[in-house]
């Protein structure tokens, strides 16, 4: 399997691309808060960490070999500047796995930009890309998360509990999926 | 943490590490197709197998993450070999370990693997200080899944579809306990008849 979309990615009111240079402003919005980074990996980013972090996604625009992503700004068409990211990582092209994420500006959350973006991109994932399956996890309690994994049609797999330590404290997740039939099923 | 005493006794069980003379009785089921998910090595003959057994006698501690304490499973008595049961120290900082259990189908249906698994649970939580014990299934594999909820593990994954094993579509179920959830009443033994009031 191999997959380079074309882009950009175009919405009813998005444009999803490739990120430039040019987005480190942008970008450090929203990765440069504490209420952004309590659920991700990462830490809230100095604008130093950000500017690498956009560095590295300007490269990350075709799948083709496990572990590769796709991490795409998300731009608001109506003030032409980016809200957001989305991102799909190939788990196994053998089996044809896929993970998608999300994360989104504050400023710009509660209005469906993250549904309708992640719409787009498990597009995406199901059709050039040809995957079998597409997962996502997150922290029990980030609920904003796992509703839009539902909003989605995705189904709730698993809930580990104290499986790991995250960030010191004891991580409860929630894993989601989907299949390749059953996302064709709600788009048709 | 003390030294780890083996072997461990149950009621109608001994757990030890594996000898070189368990081959025979290993070879009455470590092939068997049903068999192969749950083992550390594919095996096809007794040459494969005599290597499995070559690894799984080097599994004697838990000494750092990625260790695994194999214990072969036998029935006192006639010194059968039932089956075998193994806890892999999978993290140390979060104190997780995965255990593996195979009971030769000829000797299945008696509740060794429960009694076993349940000596095993202690061992993991009582000396290896271990915080969570998790097992992985096939989604198809009944009787393992009663018995993990028997032995009072939760359901926390039902994968589908999320890999290929043996070239099809794999169903798979993970089930876990916490130290915390562990009921070390398996331990209280039920009296023999004759002590039994009224
Ligand atoms: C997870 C995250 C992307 C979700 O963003 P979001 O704005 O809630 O998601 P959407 O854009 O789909 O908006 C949905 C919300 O808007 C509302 N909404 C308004 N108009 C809508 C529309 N046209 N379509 C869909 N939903 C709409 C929905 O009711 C929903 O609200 P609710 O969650 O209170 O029920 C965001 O919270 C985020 O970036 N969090 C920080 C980073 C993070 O944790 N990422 C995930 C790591 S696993
Ligand atoms: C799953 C397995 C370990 C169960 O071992 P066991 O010692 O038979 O366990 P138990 O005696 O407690 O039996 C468990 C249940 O399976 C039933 N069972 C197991 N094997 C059976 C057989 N061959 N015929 C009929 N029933 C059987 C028992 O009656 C019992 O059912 P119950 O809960 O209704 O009483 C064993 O079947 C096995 O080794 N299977 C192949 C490897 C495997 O599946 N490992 C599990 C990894 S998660």
């Amino acid at each position: 399997m191999a997959l380079y979309p074309d882009y950009p990615i175009r919405t009813e009111r998005l444009t999803l691309r490739p990120f430039t240079r040019g987005d480190v402003d942008a970008v450090y919005a929203y990765r440069r808060r504490e209420d952004v980074a309590r659920y991700l990996f990462d830490v809230a980013l100095s604008r130093e960490e950000c500017a690498l972090a956009v560095q590295q996604r300007i490269g990350q625009v075709a799948l083709e070999g496990d572990g590769d992503k796709i991490i795409l700004a998300v731009e608001l068409n109506q003030i032409a500047s980016v809200i957001g990211e989305v991102s799909l990582i190939l788990r196994s092209a053998d089996a044809r796995q896929g993970e998608v994420g999300w994360i989104f500006d504050p400023d710009y959350q509660g209005q469906g930009y993250a549904t309708e973006a992640a719409t787009a991109l498990l597009d995406i994932a199901f059709g050039p890309g040809d995957l079998h399956r597409v997962s996502a996890r997150c922290d029990v309690r980030n609920g904003s998360s796992w509703r839009l994994m539902e909003r989605l049609g995705m189904r709730r797999e698993a809930h580990f509990r104290e499986h790991a330590l995250f960030k010191g404290e004891w991580d409860e997740e929630f894993v989601y999926a989907m299949l390749r039939r059953e996302w064709l099923g709600r788009r048709n | 943490m003390t030294s780890l005493i083996l072997p461990i006794h149950t009621d109608r069980l001994t757990l030890r590490t594996f000898e070189r003379g368990d081959i025979d009785g290993l070879c009455a089921y470590h092939a068997l197709p049903s068999v192969q998910r749950y083992v550390f090595s594919r095996t096809r003959d007794r040459g494969e197998i005599a290597g499995a057994l070559k690894i799984m006698r080097e599994h004697v501690s838990l000494q750092r993450p990625g260790d695994t304490l194999t214990l072969a499973v036998i029935r006192k008595g006639d010194q059968a070999l039932v089956g075998h049961v193994a806890l892999l120290w999978a993290d140390a900082t979060a104190g997780q370990g995965e255990v593996r259990f195979v009971v030769n189908p000829a000797h299945a249906g008696q509740g060794y693997a429960g009694e076993a698994l349940a000596a095993l649970f202690d061992l993991a939580f009582d000396h290896f200080r271990i915080h969570r014990v998790f097992a992985r299934s096939d989604g198809r594999n009944h009787h393992s899944i009663k018995l993990m909820q028997r032995l009072g593990m939760r359901l926390e994954a039902h994968y589908r579809e999320h890999a290929l094993f043996q070239g099809e579509w794999d169903e798979e179920l993970h089930f876990a306990i916490l130290d915390r959830e562990w009921q070390r009443s398996t331990k209280v033994r039920d009296l023999p008849i004759r002590h039994r009031v009224a």
